[in-house]
């Protein structure tokens, strides 16, 4: 019993942090059909930042608010630098994108020096949850993931500046016509999503090895979440995390993590072959 | 024969006359680091044949190379094996067209083009690397394997053996100009028309009875099978085989030598594998890290400077020089 339950909260906090991860992606290759290599850096970003508050004395909790605001900061100059000059030019984006992620990879090294950097969790020691006793800092990882996912639900479906982003969502050229400012609409939904990414990077800090490459596997993990998941519902981000992380924890027992990676992958692309319409929704093709 | 056809002839048999009269001025050394170069070079060509055509970008081409790199180090570790060279080829060849055509006949049959296609095959080849690393009591883990024998092996009475210097850069000359020159007939030919127009217009182009995911995975394959068969040269010609070479810095340098060279030129991507390793050896000697840095830089700037290679500087000029005198 309790190595069901233990199994189930793992998996639920990898699940939470792709969900994230995946939710920045889901704007920029979902919905504007923008190929961001440079995502996982997002969270190399918000991991470095609360290295860097707690290495000058700050608490965790300090660290995990400038994670997003870093991952904010880096998304927004990239969008304003790069992206929205490519928007029409696809591979170009992709080639891009990639030299950013190197940039900055290359810049947290000099920076920040080689080797893994240590990050402290705010809470050491177990909750006992009266099947199993688990690690706290992971139950509040994915209490905070599924608040900051609720808030982004409720912010899209209920506020005026998520009416704007469906709206331009469903159609630009529309969008534009009714006087919404499509650019600027982008460029917000693009920075948002990297400041969720960053906060990801700051919640996973403690349990990861925190690395400047440590973001090219969250990049990998959370395009399969998009791509098997589908784009444009929050359903199907949900329903992608919990197909790659769900999968990816439960093989992680059985076998070495790159063996279970591999089959992840073979079996995310099975799905899309087996199912390419129901996993794919046709705008984005 | 039209004119960009006499052209690109032309420069090859420039790069060929070159590549012969080479050896008469260059020392031991420098052969072979031309060598290793023309070993990336093959590899370059075959990314440019599946990218330059299809206008796919595959974003994991490492991977083949790299298994085309340990399955030829494999086979010819293992003693037990007779003609080790021989068999070490095709069993490279044949293992990255493989993976090629599993992984391609999912994708492509699923309708999966454009950045999807490149998503997966950057995510295949992280996936390449790990498990080249984990595997160890096949792969030797992080340090690879070494001992790798040069090539050698018996054709028709003739005794080939590639461990000086001289032979092994002929035959790996040799081997990249043939395999050049086959790529490009083959995509100058219909082949190559055929995928022009899937590029263009996939819809259209199966309307008009082309089968165009067979195609594409074909030309994928293929692709894979030319990386396999670069891996397995560079691994007998290093010595050693490492998880670098399936690694991701590997799949995006290959990627600027075609972006550098010119995509779709075939040559350019084989120039430019030259050139900027000649660059990378000098800029590592001052910092190593320093190189993956300026790498970024140069997607960027070939992006928003010069998306279509160091080649169209010369087609631009020459543009400029043609409206200037057709002006009045």
């Amino acid at each position: 019993m309790d190595f069901l339950v233990t199994t189930l909260l793992n998996a639920l906090t990898l699940i939470s942090i792709l969900m994230l991860v995946g939710l920045g992606l889901a704007i920029s290759f979902g919905l504007m059909n923008v190929t961001n290599l440079a995502h996982g850096e997002f969270v190399t970003v918000g991991a470095f930042a609360v290295y860097f508050v707690q290495s000058i004395g700050g608490s965790f909790w300090l660290g995990l608010l400038a994670a997003p605001l870093a991952g904010a900061v880096v998304g927004c100059v990239l969008e304003f630098a790069i992206i929205r000059h490519l928007y029409s030019r696809p591979v170009s984006t992709v080639l891009a994108t990639w030299g950013v992620s190197l940039i900055l990879q290359q810049g947290l090294e000099l920076t920040f020096g080689l080797g893994a950097k240590p990050v402290t969790p705010p809470i050491e020691g177990t909750f006992d949850l009266f099947f199993t006793v688990y690690p706290a800092y992971r139950l509040i990882l994915i209490a905070i993931a599924m608040l900051t996912l609720l808030g982004v639900v409720l912010l899209i479906s209920r506020t005026s500046f998520g009416l704007d982003i469906r709206t331009v969502i469903q159609n630009r050229e529309m969008a534009e016509g009714v006087g919404i400012n499509t650019r600027r609409t982008y460029a917000i939904a693009f920075t948002f999503g990297a400041a969720i990414a960053g906060l990801a990077g700051g919640l996973v800090a403690p349990l990861a090895i925190v690395l400047p490459q440590m973001g090219v596997n969250y990049l990998a993990n959370a395009f399969f979440v998009v791509i098997v998941g589908g784009v444009g519902s929050i359903g199907g981000l949900v329903a992608g995390s919990v197909f790659v992380g769900g999968l990816t924890s439960i093989l992680n027992y059985q076998i070495s993590p790159s063996l279970a990676q591999a089959i992840v992958l073979l079996a995310a692309i099975v799905a899309v072959r087996l199912r390419p319409n129901g996993l794919f929704n046709g705008a984005s093709r | 024969m039209i004119a960009r056809d006499r052209n690109w002839l032309l420069i090859f048999a420039v790069c060929v006359a070159l590549a012969v009269v080479y050896p008469l001025f260059a020392d031991g050394y420098q052969l072979t680091v031309i060598r290793d170069a023309l070993i990336f070079g093959l590899f370059a060509a075959s990314l440019d044949f599946f990218w330059g055509r299809t206008g796919i970008l595959c974003f994991g081409h490492a991977a083949f190379f790299g298994i085309g790199g340990y399955i030829m180090a494999l086979i010819t570790l293992n003693d037990a094996i007779p003609f080790g060279s021989l068999l070490g080829i095709l069993g490279a060849v044949a293992g990255a067209a493989f993976v090629a055509a599993i992984i391609g006949y999912f994708l492509f049959f699923g309708g999966i083009r454009g950045s999807y296609f490149t998503i997966v095959t950057l995510a295949m080849g992280v996936i390449c690397q790990q498990a080249a690393v984990s595997w160890s009591s096949v792969t030797g883990g992080d340090s690879g394997l070494i001992g790798i024998p040069p090539i050698a092996f018996d054709v028709g009475g003739v005794h080939v053996d590639l461990s000086q210097d001289l032979p092994s850069y002929v035959f790996v000359a040799a081997i990249v100009a043939i395999v050049v020159l086959a790529l490009w007939s083959i995509s100058r030919g219909r082949w190559g028309t055929v995928l022009t127009a899937i590029q263009d217009n996939e819809v259209r182009a199966a309307a008009l009875g082309h089968n165009a995911p067979l195609r594409l995975l074909v030309t994928f394959i293929l692709s894979a099978a030319i990386a396999g068969l670069a891996g397995a040269l560079y691994v007998c010609m290093a010595g050693l085989v490492a998880p670098d070479l399936s690694g991701l810095l590997l799949s995006t340098e290959v990627i600027v030598w075609v972006a550098v060279g010119g995509r779709g030129t075939l040559l350019g991507p084989v120039l430019g594998a030259i050139f900027i390793q000649r660059a990378q050896q000098t800029i590592s000697s001052f910092n190593p890290s320093l190189w993956p840095l300026l790498l970024g830089c140069v997607f960027v700037i070939i992006v928003f400077v010069l998306p279509d290679g160091i080649l169209s500087i010369y087609a631009r000029l020459k543009g400029l020089f043609k409206s200037r005198r057709h002006a009045p």
